[in-house]
């Protein structure tokens, strides 16, 4: 894991396939990029995923629904869960983001920072380390997973609806960092 | 209309607790079934067949050793009419009498289970056996998706558990 340079700073990201002029894009592109974030007509990495329009059609709602829906887990647990996976699958670029994401939120960089510098095994109270215990396992074998794992959760004050969207969130960075890997690489 | 690719997987029944709480992120159920249709069931295939899509997504169920993913991947290639000898390969990862399926579903494993090792010489190599970007990134979204899918059900089949 020392071999990914993970950072709070902000880090690019180059296509590796030609990508969809946002010029040229058909109309049906440009809607489904606009279901996707605010940059999206500029973004690479959209830019990438518009030639499978459909896809990307119902991906960022679902994106957006995750990450973003009212109640359930704190917005700041649903950020710290994405970095998790991102460390886990060496995704620098979802990493950068999410962490920013999260510090923002928490005015707690420092949290963070630990992860990165001495993995996820750093000192945390006992609401994050569940939280980053849980995500850790379900990254790594969710076919190992039992009902005892949901325990932590529970005893650190989780509802029901905060670890079915802890849940997704997870799964959409499973998601989220094999097609940022997959598709590009960061630009540091 | 077909069953909820994530209930069947997951082993939600109706009116079930969990149900309850799916019902609550009804945006989450909408884009979690839409996302399946469109990448595995879709209208318009593009370069990538329904039989490759089936096997994409059957090998990374099979990579991530989840039953219930495995089986229902299994059914639909089944259901579109591949022989089994063509499915044991698929889930095996290696069909050597078709070199382009052979091709992706080595680009599936080290996804599914390496995702850092990829270079962009992969997808290189993947446009060489005729597949578009276009394809190329259906095929990305299938891993995508089937990874998503693997966990969600995972986890939603605890909660399903609760006494």
């Amino acid at each position: 894991m020392s071999a990914h340079p993970f950072t709070l700073e902000p880090v690019e990201w180059a296509a590796w396939l030609p990508t969809v002029d946002a010029a040229t894009a058909t109309p049906e592109q440009l809607a489904a990029l606009d279901k996707s974030p605010p940059q999206a007509r500029s973004s690479p990495y959209f830019l990438t995923l518009a030639h499978d329009v459909a896809a990307l059609d119902q991906r960022s709602p679902l994106f957006n629904a995750v990450m973003y829906a009212p109640r359930g887990l704190k917005r700041s647990d649903r950020e710290l869960s994405t970095v998790v996976t991102s460390i886990i699958n060496g995704c620098v670029y979802c990493a950068s983001v999410h962490a920013r994401r999260f510090a923002e939120l928490t005015k707690h960089p420092e949290i963070i920072q630990a992860l990165f510098d001495q993995g996820l095994g750093a000192q945390l109270d006992p609401r994050l380390r569940a939280i980053v215990d849980f995500s850790a396992k379900l990254t790594r074998t969710p076919n190992e997973m039992t009902p005892a794992d949901l325990a932590p959760l529970r005893e650190a004050g989780l509802t029901e609806l905060d670890i079915h969207d802890l849940i997704h969130a997870v799964a959409m960075f499973a998601n989220a960092n094999r097609l940022m890997l997959s598709l590009g690489e960061p630009v540091l | 209309m077909t069953q909820d690719v994530i209930d069947s997987a997951a082993g939600i029944h109706p009116g079930s607790p969990v149900a309850a709480l799916r019902a609550e992120r009804p945006l989450f159920v909408q884009h979690s079934q839409g996302s399946y249709d469109v990448l595995i069931r879709p209208a318009d295939a593009g370069g990538v067949s329904q039989t490759m899509r089936a096997a994409v997504a059957l090998r990374v169920a099979v990579l991530n050793a989840y039953a219930p993913l495995i089986a229902q991947y299994t059914h639909r290639l089944h259901e579109i009419g591949v022989e089994p000898s063509v499915i044991v390969a698929v889930e095996a990862g290696r069909t050597p009498d078709l070199p382009r399926l052979n091709a992706v579903l080595h680009h599936v494993d080290r996804v599914t289970k390496a995702p850092d090792t990829a270079e962009k010489q992969h997808l290189d190599a993947l446009l060489t056996t005729g597949l578009s970007p276009r394809d190329i990134v259906a095929i990305s979204q299938i891993i995508a998706f089937v990874s998503y899918q693997v966990r969600v059900a995972a986890g939603l089949r605890l909660m399903a558990h609760r006494a």
